[in-house]
């Protein structure tokens, strides 16, 4: 058995994927017409997101009144946002005082070299690091590999995603992309054991091998859920048992917490915590519902004896300070994703970041730029479910038809897009021209439907949109006609 | 590292130049909103279905009774290595002694280390708190009660006696602000799980794989 990670072969699905990210700048659009062609992904996902989505459904039901509920949470995180750097200061002031440190990092680079930096002091060698996005997001486990650190995911799908070289595909479940022979492949070419695809045999062999990893680790690597900033415990939930290893353990831990994670008092933990895993996974409460703070004291055995909380910045303060705030408020617990028509059609990895989904749409250009993704504000119908699942009442679409707003304010967008709309509003303008272009469009699209009824296919640009619907022939008359004929 | 600069971005993102002078004040909770079990009637009955929906194994005795259950429990899971807190409640009822005179390895956490902890079988402890409104456990780590006493062995199981229910979450938190210091606690809602391989569902991850809980009336 390898006692490191080394290179091994990635899931071929995944690599077409990220090659094709990486190819050029993030092409959205063919990397979405290729998973939306996908079936097996397709089925994978549908089957696993609708199940946490009807499983939410039925939990929200439990609540007395689960909007005023919703209203609530979204109003606690709202409030904590406008009042931040309050809420960080008297964080700090707690941690401190339950005997933590607490950094700040400006960006990826200064949070891991903070880590590093605690590592070295410290002289750990073996870090076990429970699911963190934050961690993805600074890709802090490659980091730390590189450096040398024998580094294991511990939570069960992303020690599958770790095996595989893979990235995860959904903020909750990140192997939803995945099926079980897949994952049975993967861990009998790891341990060198027989082939079974039987997920309980599968995470039995996990168990074991990560068992020892635990009774060995001296560094323990978490994030947050939230922050308590009256008392200065972090929130941590989970359902496997291993982030509640990675927080007992080892000598020293460390929390890699996002700056929007906090809220104001212990109080609001109820609030968000009947919300979080009935909008996550459809569970009442998660298994496992982790409050830690500070080191251990005099006479404890387990639990760190060095603790500390690296808050990272990384472009957050940005979205602070626009319009785009609201989006600060996400608890990352997925709901958004599984509501989402487009999302369960081409899967997390077309969303080409960390954050997929309608959220992913949103924060992944406010991270990293719009010019880099200007194509995710429009991998959205619209229709609203996103808004309506959210536990913390992000208002998605308004904020991706102002996105949108800003890709065309910013010329962004495509110049022939720009090109065709500076026509239509000069036409638009004119009722001559108006009538003229109508006309010759009606008697275009009515020779098109001679046969059929049914317009087949028009030249560019709208091609596109034919090129998988028809579309009924105009009818003889114009609305402005038939409008003028009864006036 | 640089400590002023996030936070004075963040100031500055706000709209502020200086520190707030006056704390904010945070939105009300209101609790017909929040709370979803009104009345401290039935908790240890709730309790129970809770917990057994969440795949915890329930089983209400006298106090005369909990030994003779708990070694058969004990017996037919083919537990030998015992580990116990230092514990009012166990120690009250004599727990360790009775395991020793029925012929487990039985240890207090003050006489083991926590690299020993790996090769035991069982962990038998008290709770701080039963949560009806959930099923929950919730234990507060401490010197004498080891955060991994509940988390380590393969299996765990409670004792928890009428005084420990609280109806609501809401109740919980409210208990733990009151405590001066804020430590670490534990809920726990069933036994380690998973459903990350295609949704299918599999007891006994990194935690415990069961969790046998004895509610003394």
């Amino acid at each position: 058995m390898p006692s490191t990670l080394e290179h091994q072969s990635i899931d071929p699905h995944t690599q077409d994927f990220l090659n094709e990210a990486k190819a050029s700048k993030f092409d959205f659009h063919s990397i979405s017409i290729k998973a939306a062609g996908d079936e097996r992904l397709k089925t994978a996902i549908n089957s696993a997101v609708m199940r946490q989505y009807t499983g939410r459904q039925l939990q929200l039901l439990e609540l007395p009144d689960s909007d005023g509920l919703r209203t609530l949470a979204g109003d606690i995180k709202g409030h904590t946002l406008d009042y931040l750097d309050y809420y960080l200061v008297q964080t700090k002031q707690s941690v401190e005082r339950n005997g933590g440190h607490v950094h700040f990092a400006r960006t990826g680079e200064e949070a891991k070299q903070i880590i590093f930096d605690i590592i070295d002091k410290a002289d750990c060698k073996s870090c076990i690091k429970s699911k963190s996005m934050v961690s993805e997001e600074i890709e802090l486990a490659h980091a730390l590999e590189a450096r040398g650190m024998d580094v294991v995911e511990t939570d069960l799908g992303e020690f599958i995603v770790q095996i595989d070289h893979d990235k995860p595909s959904h903020l909750v479940s990140p192997i939803v992309h995945k099926d079980r022979a897949s994952v049975g492949k993967s861990f009998s070419k790891y341990f060198g054991t027989p082939f079974t695809d039987d997920p309980e045999k599968l995470t039995k062999q996990a168990r074991t091998y990560l068992r020892d990893k635990f009774r060995r680790a001296d560094f323990g690597m978490t994030g947050a859920n939230f922050v308590v900033a009256e008392t200065g415990q972090v929130c941590v939930v989970e359902n496997e048992g291993n982030a509640r290893q990675s927080i007992t353990t080892p000598r020293v831990l460390v929390s890699l917490i996002g700056i929007e994670k906090l809220v104001p008092r212990l109080a609001d933990l109820a609030v968000m915590l009947k919300l979080l895993a009935r909008s996550a996974t459809g569970q009442p409460f998660t298994v496992y519902t982790n409050l830690f703070g500070g080191p251990r004291k005099a006479g404890e055995k387990d639990g760190p004896e060095e603790f500390h909380i690296v808050f990272l910045d990384n472009g957050r303060t940005e979205i602070l300070g626009s319009e785009y705030r609201e989006t600060l408020r996400c608890i990352r617990c997925g709901a958004c994703l599984n509501a989402c028509p487009v999302y369960r059609k081409i899967g997390g990895h077309a969303y080409g970041s960390v954050y997929p989904g309608p959220i992913g749409a949103l924060i992944t250009p406010l991270f990293q730029g719009l010019g880099n993704f200007k194509d995710l504000p429009q991998a959205s119908s619209l229709c609203g479910a996103c808004y309506e699942a959210c536990p913390v009442k992000i208002d998605i679409p308004k904020h991706l038809i102002n996105m949108r707003k800003d890709i065309v304010s910013q010329h962004l967008n495509s110049p022939i897009e720009r090109a065709i709309y500076r026509v239509w509003a000069w036409a638009l303008k004119s009722p001559f021209l108006y009538g003229t272009i109508s006309g010759l469009q009606k008697f275009e699209l009515r020779r098109r439907a001679k046969k059929t009824g049914w317009v087949k296919s028009v030249p560019f640009p709208g091609n596109g949109w034919t090129q998988i619907r028809d579309m009924p022939a105009p009818a003889v008359k114009t609305f402005h006609e038939v409008w003028k004929k009864r006036r | 590292m640089d400590t002023a600069t996030v936070l004075e971005k963040v100031s500055a993102a706000l709209g502020r130049t200086g520190p707030l002078l006056e704390p904010p004040i945070p939105p009300a909770i209101s609790e017909p909103l929040v709370r979803l079990v009104h009345s401290d009637i039935g908790l240890p009955e709730l309790f129970a279905r809770r917990a057994e929906e969440n795949k915890m194994h329930v089983h209400a005795c006298n106090v005369e009774d909990l030994m003779g259950h708990l070694i058969q429990f004990l017996h037919d899971s083919h537990c030998h290595k015992i580990a116990l807190p230092v514990s009012k409640l166990l120690d009250g009822l004599d727990v360790l002694k009775h395991l020793v005179e029925a012929g487990f390895d039985a240890t207090r956490w003050d006489q083991m280390t926590l690299d020993e902890l790996y090769d035991y079988d069982c962990g038998v402890t008290d709770v701080t708190y039963a949560v009806a409104e959930t099923g929950s456990l919730v234990i507060r780590g401490s010197a004498n009660h080891g955060r991994s006493l509940s988390l380590v062995p393969p299996i765990h199981v409670a004792i928890l006696e009428p005084r420990n229910f609280l109806p609501d979450l809401v109740d919980v938190f409210d208990r733990l602000g009151k405590d001066a210091d804020p430590g670490n606690i534990n809920f726990i809602t069933g036994p380690s799980k998973t459903s990350d391989i295609e949704m299918n569902l599999v007891v006994g991850v990194h935690g415990p794989c069961r969790v046998q809980l004895f509610i003394l009336q």
